[in-house]
């Protein structure tokens, strides 16, 4: 697959297991990852996904408006933006982020998340 | 260890701020000098565009219709790369165009590879407007 086709199709999980099964993201984070969330920093699987199964919302949705990746170097790694609306059940209207990954291909085949760097958008 | 793993966190933070301000300044009062901060390596996509190497990312910043525009920085925010000594930056912010009443508010990353030289250039580059 392209890194175009991979970016998406990595950006579609994650934010599927996200809104479906917060925990299950567990998976795409090693002990060497790092999550900037709204300026706190984050690091390693366990502690990230404490932060995001202990955000003060229950159900959310992500609607995805623009991704845009870029290969980092000769390891194999991939940079991926995001931007996009994040409505949370129970609120009016949704909130705007944007995201920035960079996925570090795994000897499997696939990719885990090394650095995750979130923002809200405010008006 | 964790002493120095927080001065490690601190020095990142600090190079990444020193870039931004560094990057924004050029790109408000002297845009063809930004050529400095790429090389032929280097990759940007500004508005979803994807260009590469210093000339034509240079000449895209360049051919901008706008002249005159500042840079307000809101957040910052720095991881290092798994790349030895890269730097990871997203910043958010709005940019003011002379001509234009209301700011335009953007996100853009940077990854910021180190030179033999002791400085860093932009290997990496993705700019989007925030609409709405």
């Amino acid at each position: 697959m392209d890194p175009d086709g991979l970016s998406k199709a990595f950006v579609e999980h994650y934010y599927s297991t996200f809104d479906t099964n917060r925990a299950g993201l567990a998976n795409l984070y090693q002990d060497s990852s790092m999550l900037t969330f709204e300026g706190q920093k984050i690091q390693g699987s366990q502690n990230i996904v404490n932060k995001l199964t202990s955000l003060p919302f229950q159900q959310c949705k992500h609607s995805i408006t623009t991704v845009d990746c870029q290969p980092s170097g000769p390891a194999g790694g991939m940079l991926v933006f995001v931007s996009g609306n994040l409505q949370l059940a129970g609120e009016q209207h949704a909130l705007k982020f944007s995201q920035m990954f960079h996925l570090m291909p795994t000897p499997q085949g696939s990719f885990y998340v090394y650095n995750d760097i979130f923002r809200l958008n405010y008006a | 260890m964790y002493k120095l793993q927080e001065e490690m966190e601190e020095q990142v933070e600090m190079v990444g701020r020193a870039f931004v301000e560094h990057y924004y300044h050029l790109f408000d009062t002297d845009r063809s000098s930004l050529a400095s901060l790429y090389h032929q390596s280097s990759m940007l996509t500004f508005e979803g565009q994807k260009l590469q190497g210093v000339d034509d990312i240079c000449a895209k910043i360049n051919q901008l219709p706008f002249d005159k525009c500042h840079h307000f920085i809101s957040t910052i925010d720095t991881q290092p790369s798994s790349f030895a000594g890269g730097i990871t930056v997203f910043v958010s912010g709005s940019l003011r165009l002379m001509c234009e009443e209301h700011p335009l508010r953007f996100s853009q990353m940077f990854h910021l590879i180190p030179t033999p030289q002791g400085s860093f250039y932009v290997q990496n580059d993705i700019f989007r407007l925030n609409y709405g």
